[in-house]
């Protein structure tokens, strides 16, 4: 049937029978599909069928697994209404920005100190940096609840610097900067092994000739690993924006519930779970994720497009 | 390497007059990264300081990083009261099965995109590739009335089937299975050996420390994942470790000791493993920042 199924290796069969010869090309053409099938049933019915449904209950009153009533655009409506929703999109929106401005420049630039003989035994520093973002979220929330309470580590830290102890479980305006130490604990360390192994890609001699006109250290890192490492960073940006759209364990944990003080915490994919799991109502809940992955979208093509994007990919 | 370098530091060191400043640089640059490391690495070092702290110690000092007493009664308790043995051993069986599935699925597929031509290859894979965009929160109302449908809820397979499919994870495979050198294949095909045999004895041998790094990744990504299984399992007494854990955090009034106990037993073997595989796991955290290059 199809002419263009060749295996890309060109196939010279001269040495082979007749007969054998047959049943090779057959199997040559068959083989890439036979390869595809098994992660193609389970790519579909578990990611594109689920994905479908969810569109076409985000439009339903859905009771249960069957006759769910259309209800036109009635479930957005309400979303839209609901002020627990826009202050998750807001708080959800709030710390993945904040995410991305933590989370870039400075794993950057902790990478790029360690590169190049620029100090002593960098692995160390990396793996240490690393260790971190072994343990499980539930286990990170666990222990920031400890750490992040009122008489927890982080306030007896800051007395010894002379600073007041902060409520920072205990008071709304505190909710996303706790959420955003978690994160920099959790992520720094692996945001600098992208960085490194898109650094080790950069030809040293670039480095040395600036070196000879004389251009320093911060202009080398300005004027030849920014631009150099684009690619590198535009590809953490992008997964940047989709796990911090996507948080959930965190505040699902840090606050009992996920109840955190006037919702100061409250993020979509808390508010999906609630709203699903808790109040039964899946036609709101598949509404907010339509609307949650139609932002995450925008965000990600609109982060693409500032960090020069498409010139990454000339 | 060092001969080089020293040769270089040597040249500039002549021409240059802020060569001796180097070291001075380092040590700051080492001082820092210290500082950092004992940040990094003290709510670890805490934790499993304090699972052995008597319980009276424990409450009377939140911040205590002192190895002031020394006891296993948390651990003890723990498997007491809670079915923890058993939540260790689902993370085990199902961590492992996950990632078998999963890495099964992606290289197949994997090999498939890279080293075969047909119509549609590249849109299926950037479509494959997409897919990684939708949110999970997204698919989780679905998914629950899918996995009700096939009688899959409460069960082993309803945990780590809907999971497998990784488009990161044949993304990875892709570029690794490409590296395989046609001439072998070639020549396999050649002798008349049939595609499935190319497959299994010249594709895979060479895709071995791939297939190895994609499985750690795999495990511990399930290991620690818990949206999914949370919503699978309700029976406490088939759940992973994190859904188990996760109940005993989500409480108003937290079991602290058992709670530390708990967590260090969850993590420790996941560091030790870490240091046996440090290679492994490091590629697998960064391969996609090369992948991209």
């Amino acid at each position: 049937m199809s002419t263009a199924q060749v295996p890309s290796a060109g196939t010279d069969l001269a040495g082979a029978s007749p007969g054998r010869r047959r049943w090779t090309l057959l199997d040559a053409r068959l083989a890439p599909f036979v390869f595809l099938t098994p992660f193609l049933v389970v790519w579909i019915v578990f990611r594109i069928w689920p994905l479908i449904q969810a569109v076409e209950m985000s439009f339903q009153d859905v009771q249960g697994l069957q006759n769910n009533e259309w209800v036109g655009i009635e479930n957005y409506q309400g979303v839209f209404e609901n002020p627990q929703f826009m202050q998750a999109v807001t708080n959800t929106f709030v710390y993945t920005i904040m995410t991305l401005i933590i989370l870039i420049p400075i794993p950057l630039v902790l990478a790029a100190l360690l590169d190049r003989g620029r100090t002593y035994r960098p692995l160390v520093w990396r793996v240490s940096l690393f260790i971190p973002s072994l343990a499980s979220l539930v286990v990170v929330s666990f222990l920031f609840r400890v750490i992040l309470s009122e008489n927890g580590l982080l306030n007896s830290a800051l007395g010894t610097v002379g600073l007041p102890p902060q409520p920072w479980l205990t008071s709304a305006s505190l909710a996303i900067p706790s959420l955003l130490i978690i994160a920099t604990w959790r992520w720094v360390g692996i945001n600098m092994l992208y960085f490194n192994s898109g650094l080790v890609n950069i030809s040293r001699e670039l480095y040395e000739a600036a070196a000879i006109d004389g251009a320093k250290a911060t202009q080398q890192f300005w004027h030849i690993t920014v631009p150099l490492l684009r690619p590198t960073i535009i590809f953490v940006l992008i997964i940047s924006v989709i796990g911090g759209f996507q948080l959930f364990v965190e505040p699902f944990l840090l606050w009992s519930g996920g109840n955190s003080p006037s919702g100061g915490g409250l993020s979509v994919g808390l508010l999906i779970y609630r709203t699903a799991f808790t109040s039964f109502k899946f036609g709101d809940a598949a509404a907010m994720g339509v609307i949650l992955a139609l932002l995450i979208l925008v965000v990600s093509l609109v982060v693409f497009r500032l960090a020069g994007g498409a010139k990454a990919l000339r | 390497m060092t001969g080089q370098t020293s040769r270089r530091r040597r040249d500039r060191a002549a021409e240059v007059p802020v060569g001796s400043n180097r070291t001075w640089t380092k040590v700051v640059i080492l001082l820092l990264f210290m500082v950092l490391a004992i940040v990094f690495l003290v709510p670890m070092y805490w934790m499993v300081v304090s699972s052995f702290r008597t319980q009276g110690d424990l409450f009377a000092d939140f911040t205590n990083l002192a190895p002031s007493t020394f006891t296993i009664d948390n651990y003890v308790r723990l498997f007491q009261e809670q079915p923890y043995a058993r939540w260790f051993l689902n993370s085990i069986t199902q961590s492992l099965g996950f990632a078998a599935l999963s890495v099964a699925l992606c290289t197949t597929a994997g090999y498939a995109l890279a080293k075969y031509r047909f119509r549609g290859n590249n849109i299926l894979f950037m479509g494959i590739l997409a897919s990684q965009m939708i949110p999970f929160n997204l698919l989780i109302v679905s998914l629950f009335f899918i996995l009700i449908q096939l009688g899959l809820k409460e069960t082993y397979w309803g945990a780590i089937i809907p999971l497998a499919a990784s488009p990161i994870g044949l993304f990875f495979m892709r570029v690794y299975a490409s590296s395989v050198n046609d001439e072998m294949i070639d020549s396999a095909r050649v002798d008349g050996a049939s595609e499935y045999r190319i497959f299994w004895s010249v594709a895979l041998p060479n895709l071995r420390p791939g297939l190895a790094t994609l499985f750690i990744l795999f495990s511990l990504e399930y290991w620690n994942n818990l949206l999914w299984p949370l919503i699978v399992f309700l029976q406490k007494e088939n759940m992973p470790l994190a859904v188990g854990l996760a109940g005993m955090v989500n409480q108003y009034r937290l079991q602290y000791d058992l709670l530390l106990a708990g967590s260090a037993l969850a993590t420790v073997p996941i560091i030790i493993l870490f240091f046996m595989l440090r290679r492994q796991f490091m590629e697998g955290a960064s391969f996609t920042g090369t992948g991209v290059q």
